[in-house]
């Protein structure tokens, strides 16, 4: 390991030689060069910044060059797989795929199984139940408060309404009474009152008969009525006459 | 054809390697990720390092953290073809097909000349003192 340490020392050292000699050939060659990120930071002469210095820089051809002379007719030939070796790799391709899929699987089912059994996951249940049971209780010395309440307002109002049937029954009653008063009144009038009976048609026809009236009557500018078909004041007698007041 | 297995949901998140060496001297570290960040760009988690260059020993040191691996797969985050292959080798993951297919192109390749005498079969006990 101490080997390795060194080595690797060394091996920084060369990287900032490296880089110092990079910095020559960017500004005598002026090569587009591409931050790690892909977006080009310089394609001009003597321009001696960086992006940042701790990162990478990419320093290749720039895009759609040509190909190099030495290289344009150079193929390079297709790989030749057999058919059995491509079948053989296909499986085995898949197999891997599904074998991932299930240790996935299998994985996440372990890390919930951890996440319930660990102690803290313990201790949060153990406080989530006391918390429940905290609120349970709340909620029944709540409920029995309000149950209080509703009995004593329910009792009030029972009260209150047997108060108001009672008087409205009372009430009733006494409407009837009056009622009935009122109807006998009426009856006892309506008896009173000479009404036309069968027994007596003939008198009362008789007596329509014989008294005739005429309810027609006229005005003069006087204000003197004269009634039925009297039309001169001299025919009415004196007490007989009547005058309407202008007032 | 339809699978047992419900698919994961990408988060767009994904374990990768990221070069940290220089020049000739590749090291790696194994980081998590957004897919669209780059290797200088935000690290999320490192879970884990991998010295690509063999040692005196002949050896390439991995590093894993697997729990945090294995969160972050539970999690649905993507993994790179050699973050995979490593995990395969290590044996946390099944074989990746990579290294199954690259073996076999090795074996019927003629060897290649060595510096360093690969170890067959199991490796020999570390004589390091301060280990």
């Amino acid at each position: 390991m101490h080997g390795n340490g060194r080595r690797r020392e060394r091996d920084c050292k060369k990287k900032v030689g490296r880089e110092k000699k990079f910095f020559a050939v960017s500004k005598l060659q002026h090569f587009i060069m591409f931050g790690s990120s892909g977006s080009r930071v310089l394609n001009v002469i003597n321009i001696s910044y960086l992006q940042s210095r701790s990162k990478r820089v990419w320093v290749r051809k720039p895009l759609g060059s040509p190909m190099a002379k030495s290289k344009i007719f150079r193929i390079t030939p297709k790989p030749v797989i057999p058919e059995d070796e491509k079948a053989e790799m296909k499986r085995l391709f898949d197999n891997y795929k599904n074998s991932m899929k299930s240790l996935r699987q299998y994985f996440f089912e372990q890390s919930l199984k951890q996440a319930e059994s660990g102690e803290v996951a313990q201790m949060k249940h153990r406080l989530e139940d006391q918390e429940h049971e905290r609120l349970m209780e709340e909620n029944r010395l709540e409920n029995e408060k309000t149950a209080m309440l509703r009995e004593e307002r329910l009792k009030i109002q029972a009260e209150k309404t047997q108060k108001n049937v009672l008087a409205s029954l009372i009430k009733k009653e006494r409407e009837a009474k009056q009622h009935e008063i009122q109807i006998e009144d009426f009856l006892t009038k309506q008896m009173s009152t000479p009404f036309i009976q069968p027994e007596n048609i003939e008198k009362a026809i008789e007596d329509a008969l014989a008294n005739p009236v005429n309810f027609n009557f006229a005005l003069d500018l006087d204000g003197y009525v004269y009634r039925g078909k009297e039309t001169s004041i001299d025919m009415i007698p004196e007490e007989k006459r009547e005058r309407l007041n202008s007032n | 054809m339809a699978s047992a297995v419900s698919t994961f949901t990408k988060i767009g998140k994904v374990i990768r390697l990221n070069r940290h060496g220089c020049t000739n001297r590749p090291f790696y570290h194994i980081v998590v990720q957004n897919t669209k960040d780059n290797q200088d760009g935000p690290v999320i988690e490192q879970v884990g390092s991998f010295d690509a260059m063999p040692n005196n020993k002949n050896e390439k040191l991995v590093a894993l953290n697997f729990e945090r691996i294995q969160y972050w797969l539970a999690q649905g985050a993507g993994l790179s073809d050699p973050v995979a292959q490593l995990l395969g080798l290590s044996g946390f993951l099944p074989n990746h097909p990579r290294t199954l297919i690259q073996a076999w192109k090795n074996r019927r390749e003629p060897p290649r000349e060595r510096k360093i005498e690969a170890i067959k079969g199991i490796a020999p006990p570390l004589d390091n003192p301060k280990l």
